[in-house]
């Protein structure tokens, strides 16, 4: 079977050698320097949690613990915007349920460890940390969408959902370090609001960026 | 039903090398992927279109789409679940377009058709439509936006959501089809 003259043409008018793309894994690496600074920034800012001490090994190890599975997720988000390398439903599943019960999890352990309830103006702190955990996550959420955008992604919505869910990881594991809060009530609605509203933002972001390629 | 690209599997080793020397810079290695893509690639697009018209044009425009994507293929993976993918989406598109524009007349007792006088001289405009509604739809709609409502290939483009040149060449086989059926009828 010949390939028809019109597309021939069409494919030799702009056709020029390519290198194939890095690996999702080293394309990930290349959002590191901004996760970095989503995970340092409010603790270098602001300061570090002041039951930072009651907590000990928990303070850092399980904000640790998040931005690695942060990265991992940012990593399945590239992988996804690949051909024929995307992810099952079951998959999809796993990344998206994994990381939140991780996340739920760590939440419960600091309550235990630390409780510490927000007093008073508990919706300005509630805003201020969603806000913030948000706000921190867009430029790991950006970079992580623009990677997938100059790969092929065929389902752009899922792979920004991705994409979104860990960079909203690592900014909320690098906002935990500063938000002393550990009531489960302000946890899951503020700093899970934050990943969300970062889960959204990454939705938008690749299918923009997808039809706008 | 049987994987279409069974056959395929054996020759994969074959395949990645011919994308590897594609993405290197061989513009004549895509000649053989096309060979050895298009009628697996076809079959199963037109499985979902169930039309052969469209099935080509989406052949096509996956093509393009590989051509455009070739960056992503990873040489360690094989390639046909790469082209699958992309020809998946190219069919899901498509879909997704035509469900969001308003559909051009299926019947073409619709369409007013200016009959120019030397054809009205060969035959009636009731054999120019009989003739035109054994076109296929999308070449029919092609045909009747360019040589009816006067309409740009640009413009029959932007709004089926195809490629310039799909466009032309729905717009040409329809016309060399239309040709034929009038033929028939012992037309020009």
């Amino acid at each position: 079977m010949n390939m028809p003259l019109g597309l021939r043409d069409r494919l030799a008018a702009d056709y020029a050698p390519v290198r194939p793309l890095a690996s999702p894994f080293t394309r990930a690496m290349w959002c590191v320097p901004f996760a970095l600074l989503a995970l340092v920034a409010a603790p270098l800012f602001y300061d570090v949690r002041r039951d930072a001490a009651a907590l000990g090994w928990l303070a850092w190890t399980a904000s640790l613990a998040q931005a690695t599975a942060g990265f991992l997720v940012i990593a399945a988000a590239l992988r996804e915007s690949v051909p024929g390398r995307s992810w099952s439903g079951l998959s999809i599943a796993a990344w998206l349920a994994a990381p939140a019960a991780m996340a739920i999890a760590l939440t419960l352990a600091s309550w235990q460890a630390s409780p510490i309830a927000v007093r008073n103006g508990w919706w300005f702190v509630f805003a201020v940390c969603l806000a913030s955990s948000a706000a921190t996550a867009l430029p790991v959420v950006t970079m992580t969408a623009v990677l997938a955008a100059r790969a092929y992604p065929t389902r752009p919505a899922l792979t920004g959902a991705l994409a979104g869910l860990g960079a909203g990881l690592i900014a909320d594991a690098g906002w935990r370090m500063f938000c002393h809060f550990s009531e489960p009530a302000h946890v899951l609605s503020a700093h899970m609001g934050g990943i969300a509203v970062s889960v959204i933002a990454g939705m938008l972001l690749s299918t923009r960026l997808k039809t706008s390629g | 039903m049987a994987d279409p690209f069974d056959s395929l599997t054996a020759g994969d080793a074959r395949l990645r090398q011919l994308m590897r020397e594609y993405q290197s810079g061989r513009f004549e290695a895509f000649d053989d992927l096309y060979a050895a893509l298009a009628p697996p690639l076809r079959r199963y697009l037109l499985s979902h279109v169930r039309d052969a018209a469209k099935a080509d044009d989406l052949d096509q425009e996956t093509f393009l789409q590989l051509h455009r994507a070739r960056h992503t293929y990873d040489p360690a993976y094989p390639v046909t679940p790469w082209a699958m993918a992309i020809a998946r989406h190219v069919r899901l598109m498509d879909h997704r377009a035509l469900s969001r524009r308003p559909r051009a007349t299926d019947d073409v007792n619709d369409v007013e058709l200016p009959v120019r006088g030397e054809a009205a001289s060969f035959v009636e405009r009731s054999e120019v439509r009989r003739a035109l509604s054994q076109v296929p739809a999308t070449r029919r709609n092609a045909v009747i936006q360019h040589h009816v409502l006067g309409l740009s290939f640009r413009e029959i483009a932007e709004r089926t959501g195809i490629a310039e040149t799909a466009a032309k060449l729905r717009s040409s086989r329809g016309m060399a089809q239309l040709r034929t059926l009038l033929k028939g009828h012992g037309a020009k």
